[in-house]
């Protein structure tokens, strides 16, 4: 049936002696009218928007490694092509978030796959500088885990071939340097909304041994290096190191000195690692940061405090509060803003986009935080970073001399700018040191000026 | 060849000539070569909900200038015109891929609208270059140009005003900037589904750009990084 024998058709006849083929032609009608009906509204297309996979190599498959490997199977352009650990067993368990994934022993033989592009390093801290060294010098984009080393040494050694491999991308594992949360509250905090800082204050409380099951004598010392002075930079650098290194960026400082206290009070199972740590770092402006992590007792758990002289605030993993004095101007918003009790107190709760929030008619709920953890913002970040690193290189190579290394440096730095924010090389150094100090600090119950020649490279 | 003889010295004279001349050619004709720091792209655009801009850095190509083509220092005048024309081979070309928004998943909309799969390229190639008199000395000299612009594979003749400076002893800064339309070049104006509906692009973009080039740097300046 052709197109003028249809229109000629009307609902009766149509009705009366509609047949099975003129069913189909109309429904071809109706089909065609569907299709049009995009274009009237603006021709829309669906765009893929994620930027090139970048193919990833995990080495480490500890229970951190694994979270990474959760992490990585969430977006949609890092696919995982290898994983590696010295443990079998543990790269059983991590092939359930990465079947795809070739299982390595040996981490050089990741570094000798061409298919490899970026190499995520998850294994005790004391082992990162040669894995890293020599993943950077196979030309990988590499994220290691924070702390860099638990040596000021290694850490340096680190930094340096990170920033001898220009043509690759490097981050550390200080991943609340890419939450969006933290970066709404950084800009709460440096508009003086909180009026002056005149202290801070952070604490890491569990009640937890922070020993690992294992099932042989040698694997129970590879896998407990954390209660090792000899290969652990303590808790101070194992935990406390993320909430001083926020600190520090939230203060917009380096801390100039520390003075420690510790022990073991509670967990007397033959380790030399203290299970209590004190430390107060002094900041310029006599800011100080005091810190407190114990695995004895886990009241209150983990969270950090800036106190200005108009409002406090406290960060408590993704959420946040306000606590204002009585005399301090009024804001605005804040009389919108949700609020909820802690002991005698009120605290506004601080949202990202929360006005936008009230605008629209939905109130912020408790849970209305930022959903992913900030570990999936850190690895979105490196992921979309090494891409664009990898293929700016492309670029310049393919139009000028790729060995005239300040031009490209020069060209590198400009697609900077537009980089997801991400802790690089020299802010995984500093927050390194800055640990490793503060762990010294604690082991001999002295306070430690730090030197600039730590940091510098 | 003992046979002919002379048809063997009748080619050895004629490519002698031919080696003469290009010799000539080559010595003559000063090229200035894109330098890789310095230069920059702009492509401006609009849309439903607000313009837009990408810019990239990287400007590859050389220009070339015939025998006796020079631009004095103190930019009052130019040597080697013919009839107001210069005599010049221009050739330019921008990856697709290093044009940037800021914002990654509208680089990869851009890059899909413009076929950079298939053509990674845009390219410009200028046919002619006339003097826009009165030239005011001391500012840089304004040329009527006109040249074919290929963008996603489709070429077209490209009529644009560039003024060239002489900024350094040895470098040169050519400005200008040209709009044109999407669809001319067979691009489909995008128009990306987002969460809340679609955002729909004009047609129109204006390309601006800053491209410095310079005369090779001798071994010496080569080495130096």
């Amino acid at each position: 049936m052709n197109k003028e024998e249809l229109s000629d058709l009307n609902r009766r006849e149509f009705l009366k002696g509609g047949s099975f083929a003129t069913l189909m032609a109309l429904l071809g009608a109706v089909e065609l009218k569907a299709q049009d009906q995009p274009k009237a509204a603006g021709g829309a297309t669906e765009y893929k928007t994620t930027g090139n996979p970048v193919s990833c190599a995990v080495i480490g498959c500890g229970a951190w490694g694994r979270e990474i490997l959760k992490n990585l199977a969430r977006l949609p352009n890092a696919p995982v092509v290898a994983i590696c650990d010295t443990y079998e067993a543990y790269l059983r368990r991590a092939a359930a978030s990465a079947p795809k994934a070739e299982k390595y022993t040996d981490y050089r033989k990741v570094l000798e796959n061409k298919e490899v592009q970026a190499v995520l390093v998850a294994t005790p801290s004391h082992l990162h500088r040669e894995i890293v060294i020599a993943a950077l010098k196979a030309g990988k984009h590499v994220y290691c885990e924070a702390p860099l080393a638990t040596t000021i040494e290694d850490a340096r050694a680190i930094a340096h071939a990170a920033q001898a491999a220009l043509k690759q991308n490097f981050q550390t594992g200080l991943q609340a340097r890419s939450d969006p949360q933290r970066h709404f509250l950084l800009s709460f905090v440096r508009t003086g909304a909180m009026g002056r800082n005149v202290m801070a204050r952070a604490q890491s409380h569990k009640k937890q041994s922070w020993r690992r099951a294992s099932p042989t004598a040698e694997r129970e010392q590879a896998l407990n290096w954390r209660l090792s002075n000899a290969t652990s930079g303590g808790l101070i650098s194992e935990i406390g190191l993320h909430q001083i290194d926020a600190a520090a960026w939230f203060l917009n400082a380096r801390p100039r000195s520390v003075t420690g206290f510790g022990g073991v009070l509670h967990w007397t199972d033959g380790r030399d690692v203290p299970d209590t740590v004190q430390a107060v770092f002094e900041f310029p402006g006599g800011v100080n940061l005091t810190y407190d992590c114990t695995l004895g007792n886990s009241f209150d758990a983990d969270y950090e405090m800036y106190y200005g002289t108009d409002a406090a605030l406290m960060i408590r993993e993704n959420k946040a509060w306000m606590f204002k004095e009585v005399d301090s101007p009024l804001l605005g918003w804040e009389v919108y803003a949700r609020k909820d009790s802690f002991y005698k107190e009120t605290g506004i709760a601080l949202v990202a986009n929360a006005t936008k929030l009230t605008a629209q008619g939905s109130k912020p709920t408790a849970d209305a935080a930022a959903e992913d953890p900030p570990l999936h913002y850190a690895l979105e970040a490196f992921i979309a970073n090494s891409d664009a690193i990898g293929t700016g290189v492309e670029d310049f190579a393919a139009s000028f001399n790729v060995n005239d290394t300040k031009a490209l440096r020069a060209y590198l730095a400009g697609l900077a700018k537009n980089f997801s924010p991400f802790a690089g090389y020299k802010e995984g150094l500093a927050a390194t040191v800055t640990a490793i100090k503060a762990n010294e600090a604690i082991l001999t119950k002295q306070k430690v000026a730090f030197k600039d020649e730590w940091f510098t490279l | 060849m003992k046979k002919y003889p002379w048809l063997f010295i009748r080619n050895v004279v004629f490519a002698s000539l031919l080696l003469m001349a290009g010799a000539l050619w080559a010595a003559d004709w000063v090229k200035y070569e894109a330098l890789p720091t310095g230069s920059s792209v702009k492509i401006d655009g609009t849309s439903t909900i607000h313009d837009w801009t990408v810019e990239g850095k990287l400007i590859r190509g050389s220009m070339e200038f015939e025998e006796g083509v020079d631009i004095d220092p103190s930019q009052k005048t130019i040597h080697g015109l013919k009839g107001g024309k210069l005599n010049a081979q221009v050739e330019v070309s921008i990856l697709v891929r290093s044009l940037k928004s800021g914002k990654s998943s509208m680089d990869s909309v851009m890059q899909q609208a413009m076929k950079q799969k298939e053509y990674p390229t845009i390219e410009y190639r200028v046919k002619e270059m006339v003097l826009k008199e009165p030239h005011t000395p001391g500012t840089p000299f304004v040329f009527d140009t006109k040249g074919e612009l290929t963008v996603a594979g489709v070429a077209r003749t490209n009529l644009m005003q560039v003024a060239i400076e002489r900024v350094d002893k040895d470098k040169l800064k050519t400005t200008g900037s040209t709009t044109v339309k999407m669809t001319d070049f067979g691009i489909q104006p995008p128009a990306p589904k987002i969460a809340l509906g679609a955002i729909k692009t004009g047609d129109d973009v204006k390309i601006t750009f800053e491209w410095l080039t310079a005369l090779p740097a001798k071994p010496a300046d080569a080495s130096q990084k």
